[in-house]
């Protein structure tokens, strides 16, 4: 038997290691030490901007959680949350700036002078978010059966589809922007339910601009998609099905479990958690933006998975991991922003901070192997 | 002197288990030593430490009278000891000549020198009568003409021991006439060979000298022409066939649960026909490659089939996997940790598995995590499964046997009628072996029917009703009970179908 | 009957590429006569030249399994080194050019490193270090643009007898890749190794050392590419390289590497690289909407993806054991 209890110190050191809180363990500790470094850090205004950038990431990721546990990898959510912005935008738009928009293929079709088709009509918001949905599952849906059915990689098909949407996002508007969203769909990107003022009681009439929102329609929307993702993954049946492909295909081929199945439905959850997304980053920009997930986004919402301690092997996988793993990327890509680090800087940080959540990971599973 | 590979006092043990013991054995220069041994009688360990692959506990080997440690396959290798494995180790994207000179090409100017290597394989290829261009793909050859390269590649190494473990198993007849000859070619060379074989008369036939192995130890070893077959087996065995299998308590019916009829997909099966009785335990055996599991994965709907049907309690099967356990269908496949288990995921998880849609809540299917709880716990007492806690403790940590025993738990969660069980015991102690034997007759006892996979005899010959023995994809013979007779059952197994 | 049939779809599997490339250039030539012209032909390879080399390089990868997606990065940062070479030592071009290879060398070792000795997947660490070559690259410029001395375009647009330095180089690269991979030793063990890795390591091989020095080759070839597409321009920006690992890939795989390893070539990414930049100029000759090019290519690329997924399936089939003659 290998010694496992060899010595306390190192026993709790791997009860540490191993814990699922550990990266929140991680994220308090951080802004524990740089708190007094960095006065800003812990500011009302400052908090409430971390929550707000938050909340969209922690949705996109929830997605890529349930394709990581089956081992897959899904490289076109930035370029679902792209399409499904402006074709959400291009419908309820109140009103078209001909200048920016004539050329475009959709100009005259679904949006002009007037707005987008759906501008107006009672529902129509709702009738828009459906057909964003519903765009998203096909796309999910194109990659799943790609790679259940035809056995391509994953990687290669959503790479692909990541080019082709993302070119089609941009052909839609020409790359313009689509702004004039109605103010219904804007509150769901910014809107507050609760909202604290920090100055004097007294004061009768409050700026705007310091009441700082904490519980926000994002927040609830996403904290609702974290939630039932979790039960889904870590609850049901399905859930059970999703880990059992990622820990071992074949054995979950002769166990009955209907892989192809569960592969083709990991995929299309990533699409539409992308576009659920999409809706909150549109409603905070106000407009529908065909550059949106482009760049390094997505290997932002892969790092923030697997720094979570979800692995890429498949079958290790928890949305409270992600959760945790998107605080940390977002704590630190702030806490870069507030060091006055310019943008490549943080790419930079966010390198080494994916390089050691990695090596982390390598010396997990050697720490389990010595328990076990 | 004059002894070639010797070991003295040579051990090896995993986690404690012993796997080799105290192991003497000499081999003479120039001979061919017949290894045999059931499955898990500590061949393929034993092989393993000559190839530098394992690393002995104890005890030491010599090589030409030195001390030889090997610390990897290269060192075995420069040694002058080649391996061809059942499993041929060769690149099927790259040449012929390719694959003999992988690990150290001629050069001229720094590249390779085409021309020298496609001569020396061709000479080389000459020697054992194999007529291949030295430009072809491997992968475009028959796995007879595959092990022929492999060969090819030890003399290329100029080996003076070549082992051979299992050679046959994927021969067509002509194929392993072929092979002998090749031995014999070899042996005139000088050569010493290690054969290691289930097929007791090609043992015999070949080799000098012969050595049994039994659960990690040398028990029985001399010159082949003092060796009949039935000492072989005798030794292989060692003790009463008595106390090895429990007390029967099943009373095989007449009503069949599965029948298969007609069964053929070419390359693989050829009018297989096969019924399984309620009540009943019914062995298939045959020798590797036989296609005894391959028309288990046909029955379970993994594998495809060109014609014939199969029927559950008389009703048409279809469909792939999942259909086929609803139908009432478990498989223990011979994989286990490659398709019976997710060695990462804790014990309870894995007795789950199967049966998981049952406890589904509706309306949102969640899992009902308290009777998950109790009727894991439940099957892991039921099954005297030796684990702490089922629902941490990860599948990978239990011995092979405790890890059989989930596998066959997961199924018996889904209470199946049929069970299929593909080498049951492979790699599992003699205790466990004594319960999962226990477990099957208690399955069939309580009106299940069971199809037993074995390429152990003995084991089918003490557990079936009833053995069916299959041959090159065909059915060549069916045995019951109070027939059962080794000689027969080996013969059919043995006997060479005309191709 | 079979047979000849297996060899049929063998071919077909095996250079799915070229039917595709010879339908594309077919196509053109009818919609645009002009497109076949010398100049025209000289300027698709010329274009595919950049991405070509990397590719090659990438194929290298592939080979053996593994996948590389920081040679963006170093296509952005290896140039930049050479670039200090050139303005702040007064380095001649041939000197620069040395310092942009080494610099990829030294990239390259680290993501060695990372994947043979710390055993990190390479997915995730060409993944970090995407980020932190840029980032320190970045760092150095201040995010800035960096002009290069007018020497270097001088050079980029140089050539010999008419043709263009940029195709020499490109074609210099593949001709030194396909006698490595054809016709050296380690070539063929990188083969071997992506055939089966544990085989390799079975067979006595040193397998750290070969995946080492694919991921070192492909630094070295991205850099490469990365120094002849700046000597076009004479400037770096910010954002020079960004999402190239996407294309250099798509140019390998449509070359016919395989995404599973043991299977591509040295020409193969030629031929890749050169498809992809045909289909492109094919579009703007023809006069296709300018945003519509990337979703045409796409589709080009998800059919040979599709093409290598069966092929794959093909090659199991094979190997799945027969036990009866057929």
């Amino acid at each position: 038997m290998p010694s496992a209890a060899s010595s306390p110190s190192r026993k709790w050191a791997s009860r540490l290691f191993l814990s699922d809180y550990f990266v929140l363990y991680l994220s308090l500790a951080y802004v524990a030490i740089l708190a007094p470094f960095l006065p800003t850090l812990l500011n009302p205004a400052n908090i409430s901007n971390v929550l707000s950038n938050l909340w969209p990431l922690l949705v996109v990721a929830t997605g890529q959680t349930f394709i990581l546990a089956t081992a897959g990898i899904d490289l076109s959510q930035g370029a679902v949350i792209a399409v499904t912005s402006v074709i959400g935008a291009m419908l309820i738009a109140v009103t078209g700036n001909a200048a920016v928009l004539s050329n475009a293929p959709i100009w005259g079709v679904f949006i002009g002078e007037q707005g987008g088709i759906l501008a107006g009509s009672i529902g129509g918001i709702a009738v828009a978010i459906a057909i964003m949905m519903l765009v998203a599952i096909l796309i999910g849906l194109l990659n799943g059966v790609s790679v259940a059915v035809f056995g391509m990689p994953a990687f290669m098909v959503t790479l692909v589809t990541m080019i082709v949407i993302g070119a089609v996002a941009i052909y839609l508007s020409l790359s313009e922007n689509i702004s004039n969203l109605p103010d219904a769909f804007v509150t769901l990107g910014k809107g507050d339910l609760v909202s604290v003022y920090f100055g004097a009681q007294d004061e009768s009439k409050i700026p705007r601009k310091i009441i700082y929102s904490f519980v926000t329609y994002p927040m609830v929307i996403a904290v609702a998609v974290a939630v039932a993702a979790h039960y889904l993954l870590n609850r049901t049946v399905f859930g059970r099905q999703v880990v059992a492909v990622g820990s071992n295909k074949r054995n979950a081929e002769v166990s009955g479990i209907p892989v192809r199945r569960v592969i083709v439905a990991v995929f299309v959850i990533s699409a539409v958690c992308a576009a659920i997304g999409s809706i909150l980053y549109s409603a905070r920009l106000e407009a529908g933006r065909p550059t949106l997930g482009a760049g390094t986004f997505l290997l932002d919402v892969i790092g923030a998975t697997v720094i979570g301690g979800t692995s890429l092997f498949g079958g290790k996988a928890k949305i409270i991991w992600t959760f945790f793993g998107v605080l940390f990327f977002v704590l630190l890509s702030n806490t870069l922003n507030l060091m006055n680090l310019s943008a490549f800087q943080v790419d930079m940080v966010k390198g080494a901070v994916i390089l050691a959540a990695a090596l982390l990971d390598v010396l997990r599973t050697r720490l389990t192997r010595e328990l076990t | 002197m004059g002894d070639l590979l010797a070991f003295e006092g040579l051990s090896k043990s995993w986690f404690g288990v012993p796997a080799v013991s105290d192991l003497t054995l000499a081999m003479r220069e120039n001979s061919l030593l017949g290894v045999i041994g059931q499955n898990g009688a500590g061949k393929s360990t034993l092989m393993n430490m000559i190839g530098g692959i394992v690393e002995p506990t104890s005890g030491r080997m010599r090589w030409k009278g030195a001390d030889y440690e090997p610390k990897s396959a290269a060192d075995a290798s420069e040694a002058g000891i080649a391996f061809i494995h059942q499993e041929l180790n060769l690149f099927t994207n790259l040449t012929v000549a390719e694959n003999l000179y992988i690990d150290g090409f001629p050069r001229k100017f720094g590249m390779i020198d085409w021309a020298t290597i496609n001569e020396r394989t061709r000479h080389i290829l000459g020697r054992l009568a194999l007529d291949v261009e030295p430009s072809v793909n491997v992968g475009h050859l028959s796995p007879g003409e595959r092990q022929l390269v492999e060969i090819a590649r030890a003399l290329h190494n100029e080996a003076e021991l070549v082992i051979f473990d299992e050679p046959t198993t994927s021969l067509t007849p002509r194929e392993t006439e072929r092979l002998f000859e090749t031995i014999a070619t070899l042996r005139g060379e000088g050569r010493s060979i290690v054969y290691i074989s289930h097929i007791l008369s090609d043992v015999k036939k070949l080799s000098d000298d012969v050595a049994v192995l039994r659960d990690g130890k040398l028990v029985d070893q001399g010159p082949a022409s003092d060796f009949s077959i039935a000492r072989m087996i005798r030794s292989m065995i060692g003790r009463d066939l008595g106390g090895q299998f429990p007390e029967r308590s099943n009373t095989p019916t007449t009503s069949a649960i599965l029948s298969a009829r007609s069964l053929s997909q070419p390359g693989v099966l050829q009018d297989v026909s096969i019924a399984v009785n309620r009540g009943e335990i019914l062995g298939l055996f045959g020798l590797m490659g036989a296609g005894r599991s391959e028309l288990a994965r046909v029955i379970f709907g993994l594998d495809p089939h060109e014609t014939g049907e199969i029927e559950i309690d008389g009703k048409p099967l279809a469909g792939g996997p999942r259909e086929r356990i609803a139908a009432g269908l478990a498989f223990v496949t011979e994989d286990r940790r490659a398709e019976g288990l997710m060695l990462e995921a804790p014990i309870a998880e894995n007795l789950a598995l199967v049966s998981i849609d049952r406890f589904g809540k509706k309306p949102f299917m969640l899992v009902d995590r308290e009777r998950v709880a109790e009727e894991t716990e439940a099957m892991k007492d039921n099954l005297s499964i030796k684990a702490g806690n089922i629902a941490r403790q990860p599948a990978k940590a239990l011995s092979g046997g405790n890890q059989q025993k989930v596998v066959i738990g997961k199924w018996q969660m889904q209470s199946p009628k049929l069970f299929i069980l593909d080498e049951p015991t492979r790699g599992v102690d003699v205790g466990a072996k004594y319960e999962i034997y226990t477990l099957i007759d208690r399955i069939a006892a309580t009106g299940g029917g069971i199809l037993m996979i074995s390429s152990e005899l003995e084991e089918l010959l003490g557990m079936a009703d009833r053995i069916v023995v299959m041959n090159r994809g065909e059915v060549v013979g069916e045995v019951g009970r109070d027939e059962f007779d080794r000689e027969t059952i080996l013969s059919m197994a043995f006997r060479e179908v005309i191709a | 009957m079979t047979r000849s049939m297996d060899k049929i779809s063998d071919f077909v599997f095996r250079n799915a590429t070229y039917l595709i490339f010879a339908g594309v250039l077919i196509y053109y030539g009818i919609q645009a006569p002009s497109f076949l012209t010398p100049e025209s032909l000289v300027n698709i390879v010329k274009q595919a030249s950049f991405t070509g080399i990397a590719a090659v390089g990438m194929t290298f990868v592939l080979l053996t399994a593994g996948i590389d997606l920081s040679v963006g990065s170093v296509m952005f940062l290896a140039p930049l080194m050479a670039g200090y070479v050139m303005r702040d030592l007064g380095m001649p071009v041939p000197v620069a050019v040395v310092a942009a290879v080494l610099t990829g060398v030294v990239l390259g070792s680290i993501n060695a490193i990372l994947i043979v000795r710390l055993r990190v997947i390479p997915f995730i660490t060409t993944l970090a270090t995407l980020f932190l070559f840029r980032g320190f690259g970045t760092w150095l410029t201040s995010s800035q643009q960096f002009d290069f001395p007018d020497e270097i375009r001088a050079f980029g647009l140089s050539g010999v007898f008419g043709i263009p330095t940029p195709i020499i180089v490109f074609t210099a690269v593949a001709l030194v890749a396909h006698l490595v991979l054809a016709h050296t030793e380690f070539g063929r063990q990188v083969y071997a190794f992506g055939n089966s890795p544990e085989g390799a390591r079975k067979a006595g091989l040193k397998v750290g050392w070969i995946q080492a020095r694919v991921y070192i080759i492909c630094s070295a070839c991205a850099a490469l590419s990365g120094f002849m597409l700046i000597a076009q321009i004479g400037r770096l920006d910010a954002a020079f390289g960004e999402g190239a690992e996407f294309d250099v890939i798509a140019a390998a795989v449509l070359g016919g590497a395989s995404l599973f390893g043991g299977i591509g070539s040295a020409f193969g990414a030629v031929i890749g690289a050169t498809l992809i930049q045909t289909v492109k100029l094919g579009l703007v000759f023809t006069g296709v909407n300018l945003y519509l090019q990337p979703i045409i290519q796409g589709v080009i690329i998800f059919i040979a993806v599709l093409v290598d997924g069966m092929r794959e399936k093909q090659v199991l089939a094979k190997m799945k054991r027969t036990i009866r003659p057929l």
